[in-house]
């Protein structure tokens, strides 16, 4: 039998890759044209759940991925209201996906992102996520499951792309009890229209192509499927034909943009981060697509998220960036307590992927 | 004949595909084709004279008879 080409995912990684190279030319910093962990942390900040000021803002794009799913979906007629699949360990795994994802600075699109732009140091992240996805797969085979979700009004479905909507309003009218960073990556942003029209195009194809950097890894362990996994390998193929055209592309391990060289807790965070996505059943990006497509347990997940960036923030658990100023280098990299933190979320997962295992008799 | 079965579980998916190959039924996990389901979860695919109703796993979605290409639903198990 011969294998198709999956056309829609590697179209979908393309977009991706041109919208990343396209929002970092708008504004948005340096390898990081997408980031859902660095989004939603932004978001985090931006209402006030955090009080790092340079990393608050109402991100455009998570607004416009989650609605563009949504109106997809919609359209499609692919549009259910799901829940019920264990919403509160899904929230805490949520939480610390985060915690690890912040340790590296980057969720796994931005990983690759930061590939394509020849940041090096992020190979280590890139080896725990492996690692972590291969625990997760170990898992699934010994058989963890969170259990089904169930169908659910359809309002359960709408409530975080509500959510998305009252952010755009918020974003508009920028009440003043909004926070904005005038400083640090917060501060760097494309204009509005340009980050949700990328957010809603990548969105929409993301929903059609059911792009997810962890699940391209994951069925190519299960299955030996590589359907996914080109999506993944498009963004990054396209990110590094891009830096290289316009000239970004800067393959060393010296000072990256928002990155640093503590390789052993970015291999660890990404872990964690790369683990919690099996159990979740997909990346940070899919959960917001999920979500856009009426999953309640993937907005729950979403919350978790943004629970978790605050955590990470207001108690330093978050990497800190490497710097060079004025000459002088500053060594960033992840703090003992983001240390603490990262063995801690390993070891919840853990306890929460034992304690879900399949034990025999009727599922429950 | 060559069926698709899809699943509210990646576990459910799982039994399924043991207990079928315990009933010497050729079965293979698969991710679950885009024109089935927006899901990224996982089907089992297998060939039998029958869709085997009695050894699915109670987490079933729905059967789909395979041919060509094409999926045609058998019967489905979304009662919530």
């Amino acid at each position: 039998m011969t294998k198709k080409i999956p056309w829609l995912v590697i179209l979908t990684g393309v977009v991706t890759g041109l919208a990343a190279l396209v929002l970092t030319k708008a504004g948005n910093p340096g390898n990081m044209g997408f980031c859902i962990a660095c989004f939603l942390r932004d978001i985090s900040g931006g209402v006030g759940l955090h009080t790092a000021a340079k990393v608050q803002y109402i991100r455009p794009e998570i607004i416009g991925l989650v609605l563009g799913a949504c109106i997809m979906a919609l359209v499609r007629g692919e549009f259910t209201g799901r829940a019920g699949s264990t919403p509160a360990l899904r929230f805490v795994i949520g939480a610390f996906v985060m915690v690890g994802a912040l340790a590296f600075l980057g969720c796994p699109l931005r990983m690759v992102l930061r590939l394509g732009g020849g940041d090096l140091t992020a190979i280590a992240g890139l080896l725990g996520f492996i690692v972590g996805i291969l625990v997760g797969v170990l898992f699934l085979k010994k058989g963890f499951s969170l259990g089904r979700a169930y169908k659910v009004k359809k309002s359960e479905g709408f409530v975080l792309p509500a959510i998305m909507i009252f952010l755009l309003v918020l974003l508009l009218i920028k009440p003043a009890f909004l926070y904005f960073s005038e400083t640090g990556p917060g501060s760097m942003h494309a204009a509005l229209p340009i980050a949700l029209i990328a957010g809603l195009v990548v969105g929409a194809l993301a929903q059609r192509s059911r792009l997810c950097m962890a699940g391209g890894i994951r069925d190519t362990v299960l299955f030996k499927d590589f359907h996914l996994l080109t999506g993944f390998l498009a963004i990054f193929v396209t990110v590094l034909i891009g830096n290289l055209i316009l000239g970004q592309f800067n393959p060393t391990n010296a000072v990256q943009p928002v990155a640093h060289h503590d390789y052993v807790w970015s291999f660890l965070g990404m872990a964690l981060a790369g683990w919690g996505s099996i159990l979740l059943g997909g990346c940070p990006l899919r959960q917001l697509i999920l979500a856009g497509e009426g999953n309640g347990d993937s907005a729950v997940t979403i919350l978790g998220m943004i629970v978790g960036a605050a955590f990470a923030h207001n108690f330093g658990l978050a990497g800190n960036a490497d710097a060079m100023t004025d000459g002088v280098f500053t060594a960033g990299g992840v703090a003992p307590a983001g240390r603490i933190a990262v063995v801690l979320g390993l070891v919840v997962l853990a306890v929460i992927s034992i304690a879900n295992l399949y034990r025999g008799g009727k599922q429950k | 004949m060559r069926y698709v079965a899809t699943f509210h579980t990646h576990l459910s998916a799982m039994l399924t595909c043991q207990a079928l190959q315990g009933h010497d039924i050729a079965a293979r996990m698969t991710p679950v084709p885009r024109a089935l389901s927006s899901s990224c979860g996982t089907c089992v695919r297998y060939e039998a004279a029958d869709p085997c109703r009695a050894l699915l796993d109670a987490d079933l979605e729905a059967v789909y008879e395979e041919q060509d290409g094409s999926y045609g639903r058998l019967f489905s198990n979304d009662s919530q």
